[in-house]
């Protein structure tokens, strides 16, 4: 230990560059958390995004070279995480359900990330109230089927034909308004 | 049509298991990508787990460690090459994985060596009489700028920061375990600086090491000047 020598001068001021990462694991911990959320946006379940994020990073992290700016490192990590969706959808259920699609807006904003919570407000508004209900107890609210009947004061065996019905018609007004 | 599996996939959606393929027509899968959607839109949910994250880094940096010599930078690479090739990049990382399986058992690498604490327009300061740190004691002192732990290793005074280096929550010393910890998130340094326990997805670097002397039978820091009141 040098601790007894005299300290040198100080170094040279310099700004932060404002690209580029230090290492792997910045990059890594920089975008985990939007890639995460980009997939569990178009997947639904917490099992399916853990096991394509952990395939996004895998596959991503080894060739990039970490002179590519911040920006560059995230339109990669978005494609290869369109790469992976698309995969996933073809192996799992022989057809895209859902896509990554291209954006203007940085990879890590809420806009990129998913746009379902005002794709589903305006599915939700269009339908009529007990299917709306229906929808909002089981999906956003997360109630049983069980709650879900009592709350809207219906039998079981109602709420499950309710709900199988919403859903239909949600997706035929969620559908018909895609581009 | 598959009225059945459309419905089971539906249902393992909403009670939060991975759903079972099957193969959809047109409007089942429109109903399905609507069901993800509903789902999604469910507030706050959609934030990885911290488990997953330690989990991940783990595999990672085990690819990492072992990647081929060739995979060194190039000086002429440009970054057209360097962001092409994902599925050359996955066959890479599947078996890298495997390799990566072998390794698990071993300690992550420590992240990079302490680094000295040294201020560009500093003093040596006084933090304790030499009487005030036998062997064996932990002394913790405050200089306003800067905070720390000095003992003795061998007789010579050795000083480290007591300032987390995750998010810069003071460190107490827990003297029967021989440790310090920080009060935020659980994370645990040895007496040298060395990060012993955390619950991040990434190890937080190791404590800083002061720079110190004994003078005079008084111990003393180098550390930033103090700004004088006008």
């Amino acid at each position: 230990m040098a601790a007894q020598n005299e300290p040198v001068g100080p170094r040279p001021l310099r700004a932060v560059p404002d690209d580029g990462y230090p290492d792997w694991e910045a990059v890594y911990q920089d975008n985990v958390a939007w890639v995460h959320r980009t997939l569990f946006a178009r997947v639904g379940n917490r099992a399916d995004a853990e096991d394509l994020t952990a395939e996004v990073f895998l596959a991503a992290l080894r060739p990039l070279r970490l002179t590519a700016s911040v920006g560059e490192v995230r339109a990669y990590l978005r494609a290869t995480a369109r790469t992976v969706l698309a995969a996933h959808w073809r192996e799992t259920m022989g057809r895209e359900i859902t896509s990554i699609e291209d954006i203007e807006q940085p990879p890590d904003s809420e806009e990129a990330i998913s746009t379902a919570p005002q794709r589903v407000a305006k599915v939700l508004d269009s339908l009529p109230d007990h299917y709306r209900r229906i929808l909002e107890l089981r999906f956003l609210q997360g109630n049983s089927i069980k709650e879900s009947a009592s709350e809207l004061g219906v039998s079981v065996a109602n709420a499950k034909v309710l709900q199988h019905r919403a859903l239909r018609l949600a997706a035929q007004v969620n559908d018909g308004g895609q581009p | 049509m598959n009225a059945r599996g459309l419905r089971r996939y539906v249902d393992d959606l909403l009670r939060g298991r991975r759903p079972k393929p099957f193969a959809p027509d047109d409007f089942e899968a429109a109903q399905i990508r609507t069901a993800i959607e509903l789902r999604a839109a469910r507030r706050g949910d959609d934030a990885p787990r911290q488990e997953f994250l330690s989990d991940l880094h783990r595999r990672l940096a085990g690819q990492m460690s072992v990647a081929p010599s060739e995979a060194a930078p190039k000086p002429n690479t440009t970054r057209r090459q360097v962001l092409v090739g994902t599925s050359a990049a996955a066959a890479g990382a599947v078996a890298a994985v495997s390799i990566d399986r072998a390794l698990m058992g071993s300690p992550t690498k420590a992240p990079a060596v302490a680094g000295q604490l040294t201020p560009n327009d500093g003093s040596w300061q006084r933090v304790a009489a030499s009487s005030d740190v036998p062997d064996g004691i932990m002394h913790p002192f405050d200089l306003g700028s800067i905070s720390g732990f000095v003992r003795r290793v061998d007789g010579k005074p050795e000083a480290i920061s007591g300032v987390c280096t995750h998010q810069g929550c003071r460190l107490w010393f827990d003297a029967p375990d021989d440790r310090l910890r920080c009060p935020c998130h659980s994370t645990s340094f040895s007496p040298t600086g060395q990060v012993l326990t955390h619950q991040l997805p990434i190890a937080p670097k190791p404590l800083p090491v002061m720079m110190v002397r004994e003078v005079n039978g008084v111990i003393e820091v180098f550390a930033p000047q103090r700004d004088e009141p006008a």
